[in-house]
């Protein structure tokens, strides 16, 4: 396959972009990061933070503070907003639908599903499964996966409309199963609840190794599958013309952005709106060309999530506000206004 | 080279709960350091008298106040409202999800944390080493276990058993009353509440527990936990007397929820609707696992027979 072959006319300066994209999106998480982190019910003077960064200061509680509760959160939100924003447009390229999200083909509610069921049996037969949490949303979210591949592949190929529309019933049928268990489930109702509202807080170091790999390289392969994913842009058959593998393009896709979606969320919950708002920016500000948008998208949602979770954490002290409330909350009216501006460019 | 440290995992977990319950036997003196085994089984070793101790639930803040610990409670939640005093205490945030920051930077050194899910949300804070420990009583003798227990860390295990002595006093005062009521003199009872879904507390809660000891026969005694239930179901029992507990009393019209309850279609014929036998209670002398389930029971008793 000839790689300069798909190149498609006007996405040019990719690589300077691409490049200014890292810089200030690198630099931007660091900044980010310290400014969250200077934020919470507890105020730490940033010269203490600094000296806790450094190592220099040993105070106990400000140490557990910075150290094991709000470092580990930023971090976990970074990562979150990371997998969210790129598994998003990633899938908003393979379903040429700008309204795809990472939760829109049922990965999510099958990662729901598995999460649910863990909690459900540790009441019902009294094994701790909270450690094999993430075991099972992973399982779950692959079986949805399956489902909605199974009941949308027509012989050889993956057609738009069934693999939405079977994505959308998946995730009816498991979040029927989901409220069942809810019902059935008094003592678990509490964490099943509080899971399907996304919640940071339970963040910690051991938890960010674990998400770490799978999104970092997960992204990464994205990457790889730009200059298809622009070919697909174009139309199925161009990209055909292209000597794109759509079916196997689409399946990778699928695959590796389950796992990264099922790794995350099942740490966090399903955290809403991150996945489908953030590839749009990214788009707006540098254009289409998925080898500069899904890394700054990747960034962008890097920013976001982060500052959205010191919000939730920060509005109401000591209480919190749910995450997912935040990212709608402000995703929403950016969404609308993006949408509305694209019409009106469009002369609709 | 494996069986040896099978060997040496054995002893030390023996030696674990040798000392757990050696510790447990000598309490009586408060000799610190103490270790406590807490509802979730794992076992807590308090190194000295605690002396700022957070409460994240209300049952927990009233256990503490009615053992005149109140100038040690550095921090309770949103929720602690009684005693009176227990609203000027710092606060601490929602029940779920703690704020941890916000429990670290009041320096506990001890947090009475309630239920499971508290203990997986506290994680943090007890790999960091605070003395964390569950309470999650299921019945009324655990409460008051809990009660001793609390006592015990505190180092007042006396005035825990005095406290404790004095509400198992009360408890058997009703027993000896009800004790004599045939099963069919007893009235049936149904705990409603103000919206349109009815859960109300079936086997295994304490509300139910209260109810059988206080004399009355509640409807849904068969039903496992708190159980959702149909009007049908309801009209079907046909019971004496409805309670409905509601929080935050004296905010609500009572009269309003009576007529509300009356009005309720298919239920005109219910003998409490007919005789007009329904009574607004506060939910937090039934709901919260601490001394003042003792003054539920009675007023519950008052209810029934008086």
């Amino acid at each position: 396959m000839n790689k300069s072959s798909k190149e498609i006319a006007g996405y040019t300066n990719w690589r300077k972009k691409l490049i200014l994209t890292i810089i200030w999106g690198s630099f931007s998480i660091v900044v980010i990061n310290f400014i969250c982190l200077n934020f919470g019910v507890v105020s730490v003077h940033p010269k203490e933070i600094f000296s806790l960064l450094w190592g220099s200061s040993h105070d106990k509680t400000n140490s557990l503070i910075i150290w094991q509760l709000r470092f580990p959160r930023i971090i976990m939100a970074t990562l979150t907003g990371i997998a969210l924003s790129t598994v998003g447009g990633a899938f908003q390229g393979i379903l040429r639908n700008p309204l795809a999200d990472p939760y829109i083909l049922g990965v999510s509610a099958g990662a729901a599903l598995g999460a649910c069921t863990a909690i459900f049996l540790q009441y019902a037969t009294g094994y701790f499964l909270t450690p094999y949490l993430p075991l099972f949303a992973l399982t779950g979210a692959m079986l949805s996966i399956y489902l909605v591949y199974m009941t949308a592949k027509v012989r050889y190929r993956l057609p738009l409309e069934g693999l939405l529309l079977s994505g959308v019933t998946v995730t009816f049928l498991f979040s029927a199963i989901i409220t069942i268990l809810i019902a059935l489930s008094e003592k678990g109702l509490h964490s099943m609840v509080f899971w399907l509202m996304g919640d940071l807080s339970t963040a910690n170091w051991n938890k960010i190794t674990i998400v770490t790999f799978p999104v970092i390289v997960g992204c990464l392969i994205f990457f790889f599958f730009s200059l298809d994913l622009n070919a697909l842009s174009l139309g199925e058959e161009e990209a055909l013309h292209l000597g794109v593998n759509i079916k196997k393009l689409r399946l990778r896709i699928f695959i590796i952005g389950s796992i990264i979606i099922a790794s995350v969320v099942s740490f966090t919950g399903l955290i809403g709106f991150v996945g489908l708002v953030v590839p749009h920016i990214a788009r707006l500000l540098v254009g289409p060309d998925h080898r500069v948008m899904l890394p700054t998208s990747a960034l962008l949602g890097a920013i976001f999530l982060p500052l959205c979770d010191t919000l939730a954490r920060t509005i109401i002290a000591p209480s919190e506000i749910p995450i997912g409330a935040i990212t709608a909350l402000i995703g929403a009216p950016v969404f609308i206004h993006l949408l509305r501006r694209k019409s009106t460019k469009n002369g609709l | 080279m494996k069986f040896c440290n099978k060997l040496i995992l054995t002893i030390a977990f023996l030696l674990l709960i040798l000392s757990s319950l050696l510790s447990f036997s000598f309490a009586e003196a408060s000799n610190y350091p103490l270790t406590i085994i807490d509802d979730t089984g794992s076992a807590i070793t308090i190194p000295e008298e605690p002396q700022r101790i957070i409460s994240t639930a209300p049952s927990n803040t009233e256990i503490l106040f009615s053992l005149g610990l109140e100038n040690k409670i550095v921090g309770v939640t949103n929720y602690c409202n009684y005693p009176e005093k227990a609203n000027n205490v710092e606060k601490i945030g929602e029940m779920t999800p703690l704020n941890l920051e916000k429990i670290a930077s009041l320096k506990p050194d001890l947090i009475l944390g309630y239920g499971l899910y508290q203990l997986g949300e506290i994680a943090p804070l007890k790999e960091a080493g605070y003395n964390i420990i569950i309470i999650e009583p299921m019945t009324i003798n655990e409460t008051l276990k809990s009660i001793r227990m609390v006592a015990t860390i505190c180092g007042i295990t006396e005035k825990g058993n005095s406290l404790v002595e004095s509400l198992t006093q009360r408890i058997n005062k009703i027993k000896t009353k009800t004790s004599n009521i045939d099963i069919s003199k007893r009235p049936k009872i149904f705990i409603g509440g103000i919206y349109e879904t009815i859960w109300t507390p079936g086997e295994g809660t304490l509300f139910n527990e209260l109810i059988t000891l206080a004399g009355g026969r509640n409807i849904a005694a068969s039903l496992p936990g708190w159980a959702k239930i149909s009007p049908e179901f309801v009209a079907k029992e046909e019971p004496e007397i409805i309670i409905i507990p509601i929080g935050a009393m004296g905010q609500v019209d009572e009269s309003n929820i009576k007529e509300n309850i009356s009005k309720h279609a298919g239920w005109s014929n219910i003998p409490a609707i007919k005789s007009g036998k329904i009574f607004v209670v506060n939910e937090d002398l039934f709901y919260r696992a601490g001394p003042r389930l003792i003054d539920g029971l009675e007023k519950l008793y008052e209810i029934f027979y008086e």
